[in-house]
């Protein structure tokens, strides 16, 4: 059983923690390209649902979270914004077990929080368009309970809220946009640590966005909303874990997601949804495929 | 119909006071480079709302265009209007009267 949440767990927590992203119309699936304006602050509210199956072993795994992430951003300059993502989540776990019973597991509360800042480095504007470059860097704090215990015992280390550990992470992120696209791509890389006996593999990952104005095709006088189609691309790479010290074969590899949706983005608020479809999943040994992952969010500007 | 010729004729001067200042307010027209999306706009007129003596903002984003209107002899600095553009993190690419006002 352990073995099992090890396994589960490294798939629903990349969902819970996420990858930051900065204010634009910014990206959906990352949270890095949002510049925030000098004074400025930017709320922004995803709810997910993630699941994952599809398990070849006698335990015929299945994995849900959903939930929600919070993310404040707060423009310090133009050039530099800090953001606090708190994830709030549900996670359960279904295996069957060697006797043949079927048995649930299942945990609430808040998750990590991460804590991070974008320095915008490279800045080309031109009427109409302009094109930026940002490195970031940040901490995921252990604020989610990584003890948590049900009828069976303490739940598995990754099926914890919480990593237990202090984990860092950085990367760029460069944002081309013009008034009928956007483009956004970053690389990110995050180094986790151990806490009581068990570490998540670092994770490594290029995420790309597409966004193209939809509507209204013609533009006029003011500023009307735009509604965007939107078209994410992420690759992600998770090495193995380690459980006091020993690679767990059964956990690590590689993704690749598209995550087709749509975005409405006026002066105050940005409302959005987008399904990541896995498309490619290389994973070790018996890791669970991910089936869906689907967000829908708002943004607030104030 | 006296109540009727009475509001108009209380209507009439009021219409001359506001036009008149209309007419006095100066309006200037700022080029913004790098603004290229909605929710961009939300952080230019946030920023020029607070410079002293504006009383209406008003972005057209297809050109890039942002018009400033002054309160009643209230002007406008470029200098003023560059600080401002730059902390809600765009470029001021061109500033000028509006001929609009004038």
């Amino acid at each position: 059983m352990r073995r099992v949440g090890v396994m589960v767990g490294t798939v629903l927590l990349a969902v819970i923690t996420g990858t930051p992203s900065a204010v634009r119309a910014g990206a959906q699936t990352f949270n890095t390209a949002l510049p925030v304006g000098e004074g400025n602050f930017v709320l922004r509210e995803q709810l997910f649902y993630r699941r994952a199956g599809d398990d070849p072993t006698a335990a015929d795994r299945d994995t849900e979270a959903w939930g929600s992430v919070s993310i404040l951003g707060y423009g310090v300059t133009s050039d530099l914004t800090l953001f606090g993502a708190l994830p709030i989540a549900v996670k359960s776990l279904e295996a069957t077990t060697p006797s043949g019973a079927r048995v649930a597991r299942d945990t609430r509360g808040i998750g990590d929080a991460r804590l991070f800042a974008r320095y915008t480095v490279f800045q080309d504007d031109a009427p109409g368009r302009t094109f930026r470059i940002a490195p970031f860097a940040g901490v995921e704090l252990p604020t989610g309970r990584d003890d948590d215990r049900d009828r069976l015992g303490r739940l598995p280390r990754p099926l914890q809220l919480g990593s237990g550990s202090w984990d860092g992470f950085g990367g760029v992120v460069a944002t081309w946009q013009t008034l009928a696209y956007e483009i956004d791509v970053q690389a990110a890389y995050q180094v986790n640590t151990e806490a009581n006996g068990f570490e998540f593999g670092d994770v490594a990952r290029l995420d790309g966005s597409l966004q193209y104005r939809l509507w209204p095709r013609q533009l006029g006088p003011g500023v009307p909303g735009f509604l965007y189609g939107t078209l994410g691309a992420n690759l992600v790479y998770r090495q193995e874990n380690e459980v006091a010290g020993a690679s767990d074969p059964d956990s690590g590899g590689t993704q690749v997601f598209l995550a087709p949706g749509l975005q409405y983005v006026t002066k105050r608020w940005v409302l959005e949804g987008a399904l990541e479809l896995p498309v490619a999943q290389d994973l070790n040994a018996y890791g669970l495929e991910d089936e869906v992952i689907a967000r829908v969010g708002i943004r607030v500007n104030f | 119909m006296m109540r009727a010729l009475r509001a108009a004729a209380l209507s009439v001067p009021l219409l001359i006071v506001a036009a008149t200042a209309l007419a006095d307010a100066t309006q200037y027209r700022l080029q913004v480079n790098g603004l290229a999306c909605p929710f961009c706009a939300y952080g230019i007129e946030k920023e020029l709302h607070e410079i002293a003596g504006v009383s209406a903002v008003d972005t057209h984003i297809k050109d890039g265009a942002v018009i400033v209107t002054m309160q009643d002899g209230a002007t406008l600095d470029e200098s003023t209007a560059r600080k401002a553009v730059k902390a809600a993190g765009f470029t001021l690419g061109g500033f000028r009267e509006h001929e609009d006002a004038e």
